[in-house]
């Protein structure tokens, strides 16, 4: 009865009061500018190392939640979005604040967020088990496709330049080979030291990245002040959810099969979702941007919708959705387990257990979220000059709990630096730890692949282009690497030519 | 936020040393196993350091034409509260070890609380003390994340006060 395990968190005291706990900490962090949840779930991997696997996930699981829906508040009060995922939502959130309907606002998110996370799993739960069955018969290439195609989406759609996003994905592969060969016991990128065998542990890279970079970035604001807003009546009418829930479905659907995508997260989720509800909204009360409700709840409800998404690929496939997943991924191999398709088979227990902390972090983040408000402006207001430290020293912490030793905490120290710099000049920091989570899957399957076809590269493209699947992930990654070059531009204004000397 | 179409102070620098970055990692990664076959160990990292040489030369030649953005000097991009937060955390980790986990922590969050606040030293102390019990009741007590214990004879503290508790009910 692996059913059951849905229940588990619902009543186990322990794990109940763990996805509580997660929860509220994720909003609070993922409404606090300079906080993410990437940053809390990196630090936390190191902390929750040693608990046992259900305990860690549980608050995992809340955490992510929380953060996703987190992020609005601060959008919506401070015209700040806490996390990236509510960029789209400070656009019609914060001119509703602006009129004295902050209330009203972080009212109809908070409901609507969880609308879109109970749909998002719902999706999760009907389409995992199906995908999972259906990725039984990857080949180890559609494995080194999918996985080379997450980390240049992740590049191409998460910052300025898509050269820079490989730059970056290379660099966490590269980082991933370290250590002693998996398959012959080889020394790679070693440099002779013994220390160096067992490669660098992903968590001083996911700490040093996400912890102290963000940190250090967030250093040159720390004396910006904070704004303040009056709060009103919080729980929505029912009048205003039900004249949106034709709305929050489709924008909810949008997020699940964005969120399903490998490499695509809540923030292009709600963008897109926003560009939705503006072409399909006839007559908006106010114009979008000033204020209109749809412009409100189409982000949140596609964000996190865009949660239950990520775990579909996470889960049958064992490729990350966002920098999120690959960290929860880490924390999946860190306890044993192996997320792919045998994880349905082999523990179909770990997914209801998933599916059922999801729901239940909905349900609290739909408590927490409409309660409490008054003191969460206050912990917003927090002076960063105490918060900054604190994090850092947290930082610290976490990267020596790892492995009780000084070596991880250099790592990551080095990694905040290095992050730092790439974050000053526009590289983006997202594909570097999904390559180094990815890095293993992809050189394992490349050898696979090539192996089986006798160290052949014609037999391998051969097999490629014959069969669909593979056809279709080449081919999107070839696309992807097309548009960034400037052939693409180049067509594109051939055939804008093309199109207004028709029109003449 | 980074504009793409700027070149800020040191941007250049950074992008010729990842090229020579990935140079190096490309000339280790071909001594791995060199280049005999495409099952070996070396083939990946070849791959992947390939990418890395290919991807960073691009993106030195685009930042080589850019014109240079209206920020000036090495100063704005990378200020002193930061490299002097980079040093402190540098010291920090030295310290952990030799001293203990309290008293290291203490001074740090002092150090740092007070230098970002620019405020009064005393109460940076304070706040520092009241974050570090925060910490310590959180992670120590709650997660036991074990820190070491340097010159604070930590586990004697927490059994006496354990001692105490447990006398107080009998």
């Amino acid at each position: 009865m692996d059913f059951t395990h849905f229940f588990m968190t619902w009543i186990d005291l322990r794990l109940l009061a763990l996805v509580g706990a997660g929860t509220f900490a994720g909003i609070y962090i993922g409404a606090i500018p300079g906080l993410s949840v990437t940053m809390a779930v990196s630090i936390l991997i190191s902390f929750t190392f040693g608990w046992e696997m259900y305990d860690a996930l549980a608050l995992m699981i809340g955490i992510y939640m929380g953060g996703v829906y987190g992020g609005s508040r601060t959008a919506i009060l401070l015209n700040i979005p806490g996390a990236p995922s509510a960029i789209a939502t400070a656009l019609d959130g914060y001119p509703l604040a602006k009129k004295g309907l902050a209330g009203e606002a972080i009212g109809l998110s908070t409901t609507m967020s969880a609308l879109g996370g109970l749909i998002g799993i719902a999706v999760l739960g009907f389409a995992a088990p199906a995908v999972s069955e259906f990725a039984i018969r990857f080949q180890p290439r559609d494995y080194m496709l999918l996985a080379i195609l997450g980390i240049l989406l992740v590049g191409s759609l998460s910052g300025e330049s898509l050269i820079k996003g490989v730059f970056a994905g290379a660099l966490g592969l590269t980082i991933g080979c370290v250590g002693l060969d998996p398959l012959t016991a080889q020394e790679r990128f070693t440099f002779g030291y013994i220390e160096l065998w067992g490669g660098i542990s992903f968590v001083a890279v996911m700490i040093g990245l996400f912890g102290v970079s963000e940190a250090l970035m967030q250093l040159k604001h720390i004396n910006t002040p904070a704004l303040k807003q009056k709060i009103t009546r919080v729980i929505p009418s029912w009048k205003s959810v039900l004249k949106f829930l034709p709305l929050s479905v489709q924008t909810s659907l949008i997020g699940v099969i964005i969120g399903a995508l490998p490499g695509t997260g809540g923030d292009i989720a709600a963008l897109m979702s926003y560009d939705h509800a503006k072409r399909v909204t006839k007559n908006p009360e106010v114009p979008f941007g000033q204020g209109a409700r749809a412009g409100l709840v189409a982000p949140e409800t596609a964000n996190n919708a865009a949660v239950g998404g990520a775990f579909i690929p996470m889960l049958t496939l064992g490729i990350p959705g966002d920098s999120v997943t690959a960290i929860i991924i880490g924390a999946m191999f860190i306890h044993g387990l192996n997320p792919g398709p045998m994880l349905m088979i082999e523990r179909p227990e770990m997914f209801w257990f998933i599916l059922g902390a999801l729901v239940l972090a909905t349900v609290f983040m739909l408590i927490f979220g409409l309660t409490g408000i008054r003191i969460f402006v206050k912990v917003v207001e927090l002076p960063r000059a105490m918060l900054f430290p604190l994090i850092l020293l947290l930082s610290i912490i976490g990267a020596f709990a790892v492995n009780n030793a000084l070596t991880d905490v250099y790592w990551m120290l080095g990694f905040g630096v290095l992050g730092y710099f790439m974050k000053l000049y526009g590289y983006q920091l997202g594909p570097v730890i999904l390559g180094v989570i990815l890095s293993r899957l992809i050189d394992d399957n490349w050898r696979r692949a090539i192996i089986s076809e006798r160290e052949d590269l014609g037999r391998l493209f051969h097999g490629i282009f014959t069969s669909p699947l593979s056809l279709v992930l080449f081919m999107a990654v070839v696309a992807i690497f097309f548009t960034s070059t400037p052939l693409w531009p180049m067509l594109k204004n051939k055939l804008r030519k093309a199109a207004a000397k028709k029109d003449a | 936020m980074h504009d793409p179409n700027r070149r800020l102070p040191g941007e250049r620098i950074f992008s010729v040393l990842m090229v020579a970055v990935s140079l190096f990692l490309f000339y280790t990664a071909t001594q791995i196993s060199g280049l005999s076959g495409l099952a070996e160990p070396g083939s990946f990292p070849m791959f992947a350091t390939g990418m890395m040489v290919i991807t960073s030369t691009i993106i030195t030649f685009k930042t080589l034409r850019l014109p240079h953005s209206d920020v000036h000097g090495w100063k704005s991009v990378f200020p002193g509260l930061v490299i002097l937060t980079i040093i402190l955390m540098g010291f920090y980790a030295l310290a952990l070890q030799p001293v203990g986990f309290l008293p290291t922590s203490f001074v740090f969050l002092t150090i740092a609380n007070w230098v970002m606040a620019r405020g009064n030293p005393l109460r940076a102390a304070l706040t520092s003390a009241l974050s570090l019990v925060l910490v310590y009741v959180v992670f120590r007590l709650v997660f036991s994340v074990l820190m070491p214990e340097g010159i604070v004879p930590e586990r004697e503290i927490l059994a006496y006060i354990g001692s105490i508790l447990n006398g107080g009910v009998k």
